[in-house]
């Protein structure tokens, strides 16, 4: 400091030269920075102001000036730092810098060295975000036992989202993907910005108003969704109402907000939280490849359990008629044959049609599905035509190859007794081959 | 003879009802059919309308996991307050926003 009472004369200075250093720029600038260094106030600065002017240079850093109407602040963030920042300084905004102060040798300037930034407000919606957590929180809005489980297979899916954006397409394209079984309706709402909140509240209130005309079915599930923003624009789903909302819906709600790391009052209010809005799409149907091969095992136990009721009716049918064989007469048993045949001969031709329809949509089935599931359905292909042959065996049919035919009336009944018919009745004979329409000439009844 | 008249398969009244079925309840119903089929212990005759029906069910539930197409709807506010879906098209190129 200079004195203002006794201005400093050329002598005064030489005579005080041995005492007092003549200091190198660089010298004095390290002095200062030390001094800078040393103060516990300028190590741990958190400043906030408006962004002025900001480049970036060729290495990555930042250089901007935080300002206000008394004075500027130079700025830096270096590369790494800056690359870190969920945020980036932009002209014009007010925010909140974190660092140090430090000199900056060759420029002789003092700057603040950036460790973070933060949008201006940031502690007051901190403070409101807490504050509103541990009061909804106490009156158990976000307690476990509240959630509820999805549904399994939903036919109307809710969507509360802006209809402006890539978010509704996102959703849109995944459903259709893995289960266009389901119908979207989406009920639209602004997801930022002043009144964003009630346009929320007042979307999840029209779905919970509206039920298909046809079938009366309300929605069976809600996705609520906006894509990435900065924490403001993220604000609208810390709001009380959006929260209630959520919590109070009559279907439940999969929340998916913003990126993986930004967090919402109105998620732990849901009843999934999905990382993003794609996920909270997957999250709320089953995946159409998944049911197809479920359909298919089942085609495939339903063709055993009929071959296996097939083989224990034809051990059935051997026991009881060796019993028969053995105490009533011959007609009897046939006709019992005849009846018994009849059914497996229909089980038989519906197994061989089956095979027919199988192999269609097989066919169809193995360009969608994974290879595995498509080697389990040619395992179950050919058991079917195994069964299949079996059940040939069992046939009347092969009863007609050796030269046996099958005579029926007019109305279709088979004829077991020549009492039956009379001289003019139409009547069809079945062989191996073919059939035959004829007409009864005469009836000769002759007691066995 | 007490035999009832050979069974003719599902009639044309189940067809149409199987046909219109939900894939959920479609899904639901051939897991039953299949499941009191390998129960066994029933006469052919049930045994057989049971797999025609079973064929029917999967039938249903493969066509409509082949051929459904997503429904795609915007929920609207009419005058007096009813809430009614209306069909909403977001042009596949309009993918800006």
């Amino acid at each position: 400091m200079r004195d203002p009472i006794q201005p400093m004369q050329p002598q005064q200075a030489e005579g005080k030269a041995a005492s007092l250093p003549i200091l190198s720029v660089g010298d004095l600038t390290v002095l200062i920075k030390n001094t800078l260094r040393a103060a516990p106030k300028l190590r741990e600065v958190w400043v906030e102001g408006e962004v002025g002017q900001v480049s970036i240079s060729a290495a990555g850093h930042c250089y901007f000036t935080l300002k206000d109407d008394k004075a500027q602040l130079k700025c830096v963030i270096f590369r790494d730092d800056r690359l870190m920042m969920p945020f980036e300084a932009r002209t014009g905004l007010r925010l909140i810098a974190q660092g140090n102060i430090d000199v900056f040798d060759a420029q002789g300037a003092y700057q603040l060295y950036v460790r973070s930034l933060r949008p201006s407000g940031f502690g007051d919606l901190a403070l409101q975000f807490e504050a509103l957590k541990a009061k909804l929180a106490a009156e158990g809005l976000f307690e476990q036992a509240r959630k509820r489980p999805l549904p399994p297979m939903p036919h109307n899916i809710g969507v509360v989202t802006s209809l402006n954006g890539a978010v509704l397409h996102d959703i849109r394209r995944v459903i259709a993907r893995r289960w266009p079984l389901a119908r979207i309706v989406v009920s639209a709402c602004q997801v930022q910005g002043q009144g964003a909140a009630a346009t929320i509240v007042a979307a999840l209130r029209r779905i919970s108003r509206w039920t298909d005309d046809e079938t009366g079915r309300a929605t069976d599930v809600v996705i609520l969704a906006r894509g990435g923003g900065s924490l403001e624009d993220l604000w609208p789903f810390n709001d009380e109402a959006v929260v209630r909302a959520v919590a109070a819906h009559p279907c439940p709600v999969v929340v998916g907000v913003g990126h993986e790391t930004d967090v919402t009052l109105a998620e732990f209010a849901a009843d999934v939280r999905a990382p993003t809005p794609s996920v909270a799409a997957e999250l709320v149907v089953p995946a159409r490849v998944d049911e197809l091969a479920r359909v298919n095992q089942l085609g495939a136990r339903l063709n055993g359990a009929l071959g296996q009721t097939l083989t224990s009716l034809r051990q059935q049918v051997t026991t009881e008629t060796r019993a028969l064989e053995a105490r009533h007469p011959q007609a009897q048993i046939t006709a019992d044959r005849e009846r018994i045949g009849n059914l497996l001969d229909r089980a038989a031709r519906l197994v061989a049609r089956r095979l027919e329809v199988d192999r269609t949509t097989l066919a169809r089935a193995a360009d969608d599905l994974p290879a595995l599931a498509a080697g389990a359905l040619s395992i179950a292909r050919g058991e079917l035509g195994r069964e299949s042959a079996a059940l040939n065996a069992l046939s009347p049919y092969a009863t007609l190859e050796r030269g046996y035919s099958i005579v029926r009336g007019p109305d279709g009944t088979v004829l077991r007794d020549a009492r039956n018919a009379k001289s003019g009745d139409q009547i069809s004979v079945r062989l191996q081959r073919g059939e035959i329409g004829a007409r009864v000439e005469s009836v000769r009844d002759s007691t066995p | 003879m007490s035999d009832p008249a050979p069974n003719t398969g599902p009639t044309d009244a189940e067809r149409e009802r199987i046909a219109a079925l939900p894939f959920d309840v479609a899904l639901a119903e051939f897991k039953q059919v299949v499941e009191k089929l390998e129960a066994g212990n029933l006469p052919l005759e049930q045994s057989i309308a049971l797999f025609e029906q079973g064929v029917l069910l999967q039938r249903r539930c493969e066509k409509m996991l082949s051929e459904a197409e997503l429904r795609f709807q915007r929920l609207v506010e009419q005058a007096g307050g009813k809430v009614r879906a209306l069909d909403l098209s977001l042009g596949e190129n309009e993918e800006s926003g």
